[in-house]
C-alpha cells in the first residue's frame, strides 16, 4: 500500500482527464475538479466514467489502480499498473502451494471456517451457534473445493436467514440472490461485497502475489481473481452484513436509496453516495493491533492479510485468516 | 506529513508553479495548497519548485505538520477547496 494517498469514489458520471501530469475530474455539474496524482491510491468508478489512454498511462505511471463497478453493483473490472513488484520465488511457490490439494484445501478450510465465524461475529447472535457447530464437524470431511464451497453455501443460507430478522421488512434478503439482486437487501450486499472484492484487489497489487491464483474458489469461477474472492470471505461479513445491520438500526437507508423494480433492485445514485461515505468511514476506521502494537485500520487490515500470504509463500509460516479481536 | 504551501510569485510565473503544485497537493484557495505528502514526495515537490522559481523575486512558504489532526482550520465566507475523495 504507497504510503501516502487516498481512495476516491465516483458515484456520479464524469471524465477522467491527464491536465499537468496530474488528474482531472470532469463532472457534468460545477467545475472540474483537480486531484494530485500522487494523492491517489484507486479510484472507484461507481457510474458512467469516461477515461482515455493518455490518463490511462498516468494511472498506470503512478501505481493507481481503477475499478469499475456495473449498475447493479458487480465488478465488472479492473485497469490496473504494468506488475511492478512481480517475483517469480513468490509466484513460483504459490503455485506450488496451490497445486498441493493437501495444503490447498486446508487453507480453503480456514478461510471458510474464518468467514463463518466472522459472520456470527458480525451478527452478535447465538442463533448461529448450531450452524457454527455443524460446519466445524463437517469441514474436516470435506476433500475438495465444491465439497467446501457446499458447506460455506449451507452456512450463508442460515446465518442470512437469522440476518433478516434483525432487519426492518423492506430491508429483508429473503433468500440470497445476485445477477442482479431481487431486492434492497440483496443489492447493498452485492454492492459492499463488490467493493470489498476491489479493497482486496488493491491490496493483492501491492504485494507480488498473483491474484488470480487461489485457493478454495476453483480457477474457473467466471475467470475472476480467485485469491482476491478468497481473501474477501473473511473481510465480507466485517464490511457487508456488520454495515447493512448498522445502517438498519440506524435508519441511515431509505427504500428511495434504491431503484427497485420487479424483480431487480439496485443503488440510486443519492444511495451509492451514502454507501461510499460509509464504507470510506468504515475502512478507515482503526483498532489496536496486538502485534504491531500499533493503530491499524480496516483498510491496512486488507494489506496485512496479503502480506501473511506472502509470508506463507516465502517463509512457509502457517496462515491463519483474519478474525477480528476486538 | 501536511503541507500547507502558499505561494506569491511573479505573474509569468504564476501557472507554472500552480501546475507543479497541482501534481502533489489539493488546491485550497488562490495561491494556496494543501494536502499530505511522504517525505519524499515533499522532497521533490520543493525541488521542482526550487526550479522553477526566481529565487531573487518569488516566495514560497511551506508549513508542515505531522498530521491535519493537529491543525485548526475556520473558514469565512466562500469554501474554495475541492468536494473531498467522494465526488
Amino acid at each position: 500500500m504507497p504510503a501516502a494517498g487516498r481512495t476516491y469514489w465516483l458515484t456520479e458520471p464524469c471524465r477522467i482527464r491527464r491536465e499537468d501530469n496530474s488528474i482531472r475530474v470532469e463532472r457534468p455539474d460545477g467545475s472540474p475538479v483537480r486531484i494530485p496524482i500522487t494523492d491517489i491510491r484507486d479510484l472507484i468508478a461507481f457510474d458512467h466514467v469516461d477515461v482515455n489512454t493518455s490518463a490511462m498511462s498516468m494511472l498506470s505511471r503512478n501505481g493507481v489502480t481503477l475499478h469499475i463497478l456495473d449498475h447493479y453493483g458487480n465488478h465488472a473490472g479492473h485497469f490496473s499498473p504494468a506488475e511492478s513488484v512481480a517475483s517469480a520465488a513468490v509466484i513460483r511457490r504459490q503455485v506450488e502451494i496451490t497445486a498441493d490439494p493437501d495444503r490447498r484445501t486446508a487453507i480453503g478450510r480456514a478461510l471458510v471456517l474464518a468467514a463463518a465465524e466472522n459472520l456470527r461475529w458480525a451478527l452478535d447472535t447465538d442463533l448461529l451457534d448450531p450452524a457454527l457447530q455443524s460446519l466445524r464437524t463437517d469441514l474436516p470431511d470435506c476433500k475438495d473445493d465444491d465439497a467446501i464451497m457446499g458447506q460455506e453455501g449451507n452456512f450463508r443460507r442460515t446465518a442470512w436467514a437469522v440476518l433478516d430478522t434483525q432487519l426492518p421488512p423492506w430491508l429483508r434478503l429473503n433468500g440470497r440472490t445476485r445477477r442482479p439482486p431481487t431486492n434492497a437487501g440483496n443489492a447493498f450486499i452485492s454492492y459492499l461485497n463488490a467493493l470489498v472484492y476491489a479493497r482486496v484487489l488493491t491490496a493483492l497489487r501491492s504485494t507480488p502475489l498473483h491474484p488470480a491464483i487461489g485457493f478454495l474458489h476453483s480457477d474457473t469461477d467466471r475467470r475472476r481473481n480467485t485469491l482476491a474472492l478468497d481473501l474477501a470471505e473473511p473481510f465480507k461479513p466485517l464490511f457487508a452484513e456488520r454495515l447493512l445491520k448498522r445502517t438498519a438500526h440506524q435508519r441511515a437507508l431509505k427504500p428511495t436509496d434504491f431503484e427497485t423494480d420487479v424483480g431487480r433492485a439496485s443503488l440510486s445514485t443519492n444511495g451509492r453516495k451514502k454507501i461510499a461515505a460509509l464504507v470510506r468511514e468504515e475502512l478507515s476506521t482503526t483498532v489496536h493491533h496486538r502485534t504491531l502494537k500499533r493503530k491499524v485500520s480496516y483498510e491496512e487490515l486488507i494489506h496485512l492479510e496479503a502480506l501473511k500470504l506472502v509470508r506463507l509463500c516465502l517463509e512457509d509460516t502457517p496462515y491463519k485468516p483474519f478474525h477480528p479481536w476486538w | 506529513m501536511f503541507v500547507i504551501l502558499v505561494y506569491d510569485t511573479a505573474v509569468e510565473r504564476n501557472p507554472k508553479v500552480l501546475k507543479t503544485c497541482r501534481k502533489y497537493l489539493h488546491w485550497t484557495q488562490r495561491s494556496v495548497f494543501q494536502g499530505e505528502l511522504s517525505t519524499a514526495q515533499y522532497r521533490a515537490l520543493i525541488t521542482a519548485l526550487r526550479t522553477t522559481i526566481d529565487p531573487d523575486y518569488d516566495s514560497i512558504v511551506t508549513y508542515t505538520t505531522r498530521s491535519p489532526d493537529m491543525i485548526d482550520t475556520t473558514t469565512l465566507g466562500v469554501a474554495l477547496g475541492g468536494p473531498g475523495d467522494i465526488l
